[in-house]
């Protein structure tokens, strides 16, 4: 375990070094890349002052909601940069998976330090302002269980969203092509967390509850930590379905990946 | 012109064999509209207009959003980059159409396959679940179509403008991502700009901006109406101008500084 982590923490750090050859570039791509994201919040934020809330969130109700998936996407995005689609598929396409199966140590890991894309820095970043923006503004009657909440959130819409990407990767060895309907899932995914979920048709709530349950991992603990009437009537524990959420999708996305896996056959590129 | 023709022809022939990415965009499109729409319903909250756009007016604006992305190309293209990278641009640079052209007409072809297939299909697909509306007159269409071309020429011309930043970078790419979440936030794609504060939708009309995607749609809508069309229009003319004119000036001085690496 301690062989595998060191192993991995080296495949990173090439990471890092190569990107950060291209010192001025790197620096305005983290800028750049935080810019486009924050400028959709911003675009809510002026919004906002024209129409006062949505579906009964505040601007800084709002900026919770924003501050907090923009920052798990971003982690998520850089953590799992090896698992998104786009880029794996190119590794299956150009028959790099061989090379990676021949290696005595496990696929996953290596796929894991195969990328860590540090511009994400940027998406980061803006969230986490956007999130600090939110806890100024708002009125939080914080208790040891709110504050534990937020690092339980981080993580689990970390796991779920990651599993998306593994199991986005794991149809691309049967597909070869990337499938561009998971970023529904994955992109959409986040959009659709940034808004109070009672704003979404029944059917679209309906398939965010009970299908891919995105509705607990931001939407309930939100209004748990806000002290917000749930307006949907579900069960009082729903605000900490987070981490089962989150842990179900990666377990049943690793097993999947296992799956696929041994489904694999070389493009013979 | 037969040139220009032809090069359209053979990109809509390249476009059009990657059949199975146009249908995935359109889905991918098409969801991204349910996402929104629900957004605007909301922000609605049952008041059926806002500074002059009804929803359903909102509501088509979205819709024609989601159907324009590929057409106007509203995530940006990054093209041209790549070819003064790889060093292509000098075969492109010595062929006997100018360098603005040649990739007009490349672009324009792509742009046209994803009109029919990304653009039509999904306003059609949108329209049985949303209320979707459309210019109630001949003329009005005739309206649209202009607006909707000048918006196509603009944005080429943008897109062009900020390609050309690889000519001075080693990866001009962050420029590009930056540039374009500029155009998309000031164009109204994110959100109608009659919907924003006074003074920011103030703003973005000082910009190109909105000649890129806001104008083509309040035609549409009919909410630019009447006198104020030709005016629309003629900005709409005026910015592509201004645009190609500042493109050429940068686009000369980047092929002076040049360097093509053998190969």
């Amino acid at each position: 375990m301690r062989h595998q982590l060191s192993l991995y923490l080296r495949l990173i750090s090439i990471q890092l070094r190569s990107q950060m050859q291209f010192r001025v570039s790197f620096w305005t791509d983290v800028i750049t890349t935080g810019l486009l994201n924050f400028s959709y919040f911003f675009s809510t934020y002026l919004v906002l002052q024209r129409f006062g809330s949505i579906a009964g969130w505040s601007v800084a109700e709002m900026a919770f909601l924003y501050g907090m998936i923009e920052i798990s996407f971003g982690s998520m995005d850089m953590l799992f940069s090896g698992f998104d689609p786009d880029s794996f598929s190119r590794f299956i396409r150009q028959g790099l998976l061989d090379q990676v199966l021949l290696r005595p140590v496990s696929v996953a890991l290596q796929i894991f330090g195969s990328a860590f894309v540090m511009r994400r820095l940027g998406r980061i970043t803006q969230g986490a302002l956007v999130l600090i923006f939110a806890l100024v503004n708002l009125p939080v009657h914080w208790t040891p269980l709110k504050v534990g909440l937020l690092p339980v959130m981080w993580i689990s819409q970390i796991a779920a969203m990651g599993a998306l990407f593994m199991a986005g990767s794991t149809l691309t060895f049967w597909t070869v092509q990337r499938v561009e309907a998971i970023n529904i899932l994955t992109y959409g995914g986040v959009e659709v967390m940034s808004y109070p979920m009672t704003i979404y048709p029944r059917w679209l709530r309906g398939f965010f509850t009970y299908l891919i349950p995105f509705i607990f991992l931001n939407f309930y603990p939100a209004l748990y930590i806000l002290d917000k009437p749930d307006p949907l009537g579900l069960p009082a524990f729903s605000p900490f379905l987070a981490p089962l959420v989150g842990g179900v999708m990666l377990f049943l996305a690793s097993r999947f990946w296992q799956v696929g896996l041994s489904h694999y056959q070389s493009t013979g590129t | 012109m037969r040139l220009f023709l032809h090069l359209i022809k053979l990109s809509i022939l390249e476009q059009a064999t990657y059949r199975t990415a146009l249908v995935a965009g359109l889905v991918t499109n098409f969801f991204w509209g349910f996402f929104r729409a629900a957004v605007i319903v909301a922000l609605y909250n049952g008041r059926s207009e806002v500074n002059g756009l009804t929803l359903e007016g909102a509501l088509t604006y979205i819709a024609i959003g989601q159907a324009m992305i590929a057409f106007l190309s509203l995530f940006g293209t990054f093209d041209l980059m790549t070819t003064v990278y790889s060093g292509s641009i000098a075969s492109d640079l010595i062929r006997p159409v100018p360098l603005f052209v040649l990739w007009m007409a490349r672009d324009l072809g792509h742009s046209l396959v994803n009109l029919v297939v990304r653009g039509l299909l999904l306003l059609l697909f949108f329209a049985l679940f949303y209320p979707v509306v459309m210019p109630e007159s001949l003329l009005g269409w005739v309206w649209t179509i202009l607006a909707l071309a000048a918006s196509w020429l603009v944005s080429y011309a943008w897109r062009f403008l900020v390609n050309l930043a690889a000519f001075w970078t080693p990866d001009a790419r962050g420029i590009g991502r930056g540039a374009y979440a500029l155009s998309q936030l000031a164009s109204g794609f994110i959100i109608p700009l009659r919907l924003y504060p006074e003074w920011f939708s103030r703003l973005c009309h000082l910009t190109p901006f909105p000649a890129m995607f806001n104008t083509g749609v309040e035609v549409y809508l009919g909410v630019v109406s009447g006198s104020q069309l030709g005016w629309a229009l003629g900005v709409q003319g005026m910015w592509f101008i201004v645009l190609v004119f500042l493109s050429q000036i940068i686009l000369r001085a980047g092929i002076r500084k040049l360097v093509i690496q053998g190969g």
